[in-house]
């Protein structure tokens, strides 16, 4: 069985930065593996030392900045990686739609029994580009994964999913499948030092779109961004200070203006 | 994370995933609960084979499973290491620099088959023992000696300030060989060799100090040898005299040399932070120039110190790393960590006196680590004979 595992770059931003048109600035942007992301890794390394799984190959769509990233997905035991990116890309926002187009080809040409994807990416927090996915390349899906378990040679995954109110809904989804996993599935490891070492020597395949049979329109954005901003930050708390009498006595006095026990 | 000069931006991509990861290990395994340690005298040794699994010790020795890493990746790890605690960089020192060294460098093909894996994945703990009761900055006095009989030899004597003494699992004990009286070596009374003293033969004690007041998250404690019988296959067969125990140490200072810039930035990043959020007189103090100067002084200290270390590092991976350059960057870069944790530490004002805050659990470390592995004194009288070619201490 071959697993295909979704991995995203993301950019951190720190306490303080500057907005920069319709982005934050470079210089105030930290970048880090994708924490859902994490453990998808993690779910398709545990599946490939239980011999469930025969190669596990992570997929990114970014720039070569990314492949520190991804190395760190090799470096905790995927076998191999392909980076998508193309200068075409560059110029443009990249909507859920066509990372969905891109990760379909690579997808035709891994042909992979599951794909493992992050519930959603820290940053831009679509949320949907593993769902979508599933649904262009016809795969069974599954999302917010807490709990996983693949009966391969039976074609299933048994998989738990984590629901509103602390209810959980147990599934069995036929394989091809993507499964979007939701963090707490498992307990991602960390890279160790042998296994950083391993990585350097493993492939990362760098494609572009015409490596993909896609061109530029194709995976053209519906979407624009528009703007990017802080909001407005408005509070109207008010800090009750004083001895326990005095801010018990103000606390009520709030509670009867606002109509409370009138 | 102050790095003023930029240095780690030129680090290959394999640097910068160690840096990474032993970074986010330290913060979520071992941060959290050290003050604790601290503060109760103990070690947190559930993370001993957490390490091992890591790479965490001899990650730059090659074969036997070990990983190989650069001497600048070896050096980041131990500076991520001491920037948690003195203690948690000691234990991968030893473990790694004066037990796994020495056996790789010295050993036999069957020692290194039977200790550098196990010690490598942290599931056997080892001690280092040079130093005795009466003779620290003078090792070459030592007592402690063994004697061959038939196909075994006997050790007596004691050692001291043993790191991980009490734990380990085996114990690379320097001793003079006094097995024909002496009479070959220059000094007269034996020449020195080191042995692989597994720590359950019959006269081997390990009892442990307690009541120190530096480098308290970390085990120290005694190895005493009475009449102690060893296989002659425990002999390290490839080094004899002074040579043996003190390369070991030249490769641990390296190590100390890159650590003590992780507890200088340590004490630096909490005192920034905290000269930032802390308000008194109607905002932060760190608008104050007072302040300001000491974090001025503080960053340039650190950002010398690690260009030392980097350096060092350079010199080291192309083979032209002489001891005496590892004693002026030990000697420079724990001075340099010792004061500018005091400094540190005056920023934080009480709250600094407290366990949530790292500069004075720093401060009380460099303490041991100023005066461990060579004195500062020591070190300084290294430099004194390398630069007039007069040894000031014969």
């Amino acid at each position: 069985m071959k697993v295909l595992v979704t991995v995203k770059e993301v950019a951190e931003v720190g306490d303080d930065f500057a907005i920069e048109g319709t982005g934050i600035a470079e210089s105030d942007l930290e970048y880090d593996l994708n924490e859902w992301d994490d453990y998808a890794v993690e779910a398709g390394v545990q599946l490939a030392e239980a011999d469930v799984a025969d190669e596990v190959v992570a997929v990114t769509i970014g720039p070569e900045r990314s492949e520190e990233t991804i190395r760190m997905a090799l470096a905790k035991g995927a076998d191999r990686a392909v980076r998508v990116w193309d200068d075409a890309l560059t110029e443009e926002f990249l909507d859920v739609a066509g990372k969905v187009s891109l990760l379909e080809a690579v997808v035709a040409e891994e042909e992979p029994d599951l794909v493992l994807s992050g519930v959603q990416a820290a940053d831009d927090s679509f949320g949907a580009t593993g769902v979508a996915l599933a649904d262009r390349i016809g795969f069974e899906h599954a999302a917010v994964v807490n709990d996983l378990e693949v009966a391969a040679d039976a074609g299933v995954a048994n998989v738990h999913r984590e629901l509103e109110g602390g209810v959980e809904e147990l599934t069995e989804v036929d394989l091809p499948a993507v499964l979007t996993v939701q963090t707490g599935l498992n307990e991602p490891r960390y890279a160790s030092l042998r296994g950083i070492r391993q990585a350097q020597r493993k492939e990362i395949a760098a494609k572009e779109l015409s490596d993909l049979g896609l061109s530029a329109e194709e995976v053209a954005s519906a979407l624009t961004l528009t703007e990017m901003y802080e909001p407005e930050s408005e509070s109207d708390a008010e800090m009750i200070e004083g001895d326990a009498g005095e801010a018990a006595g103000r606390l009520a006095e709030v509670l009867r203006e606002k109509g409370v026990g009138a | 994370m102050l790095d003023y000069v930029g240095l780690e931006a030129d680090l290959g991509e394999e640097e910068r995933l160690i840096r990474d990861t032993a970074r986010e290990f330290v913060e979520e395994r071992v941060r959290p609960d050290i003050g604790d340690h601290f503060e109760a005298g103990t070690f947190p040794t559930e993370i001993i084979p957490e390490m091992g699994e890591m790479g965490f010790y001899a990650p730059n020795l090659d074969g036997y499973g070990l990983p190989n890493v650069s001497e600048t990746a070896y050096g980041l790890l131990m500076q991520e290491l001491e920037a948690c605690d003195s203690g948690l960089r000691s234990m991968a020192s030893v473990q790694g620099a004066l037990v796994m060294y020495p056996i790789h460098a010295f050993g036999s093909e069957a020692q290194k088959e039977e200790w550098l894996p196990a010690l490598g994945r942290g599931e056997a703990v080892g001690c280092f023992g040079l130093t005795e009761p009466e003779h620290g900055s003078n090792p070459s006095a030592m007592e402690t000696h063994a004697e061959r009989d038939g196909d075994e030899y006997v050790l007596n004597g004691s050692k001291t300030w043993i790191t991980n003494s009490p734990i380990a699992d085996v114990a690379v004990v320097w001793a003079k060989d006094r097995s024909d009286g002496g009479a070959a070596s220059a000094s007269g009374d034996g020449t020195v060799r080191g042995f692989l003293v597994e720590t359950d033969r019959d006269g081997v004690t390990t009892n442990e100090i307690h009541d120190k007041l530096s480098l308290r998250a970390s085990i120290t404690g005694e190895i005493s040898l009475q009449n102690v019988r060893v296989p002659e296959e425990n002999i390290l067969p490839g080094v004899e005299g002074m040579k043996g125990p003190l390369s070991c140490l030249t490769q641990a200072r390296f190590g100390i040399a890159w650590g003590a810039v992780g507890a200088a930035r340590d004490c630096f990043e909490t005192a920034r932070a905290y000269a930032t959020d802390r308000e008194q007189f109607g905002g932060p103090i760190a608008r104050f120039q007072l302040q300001q100067e000491k974090l001025a002084e503080m960053a340039t200290d650190i950002t010398t110190a690690q260009l030392l270390a980097h350096r060092l590092a350079d010199l080291k991976e192309r083979g032209d790393l002489r001891p005496q350059h590892v004693s002026m960057a030990k000697r420079n870069n724990v001075r340099t960590a010792r004061d500018q944790s005091r400094i540190a530490r005056e920023m934080l004002g009480g709250n600094g006196i407290t366990t949530d805050y790292s500069p004075m659990r720093h401060m009380a470390n460099m303490e041991t680590v100023y005066t461990y592995e060579g004195t500062h004194d020591i070190h300084t009288l290294i430099l004194g004979e390398d630069l007039t070619g007069i040894p000031a201490f014969e």
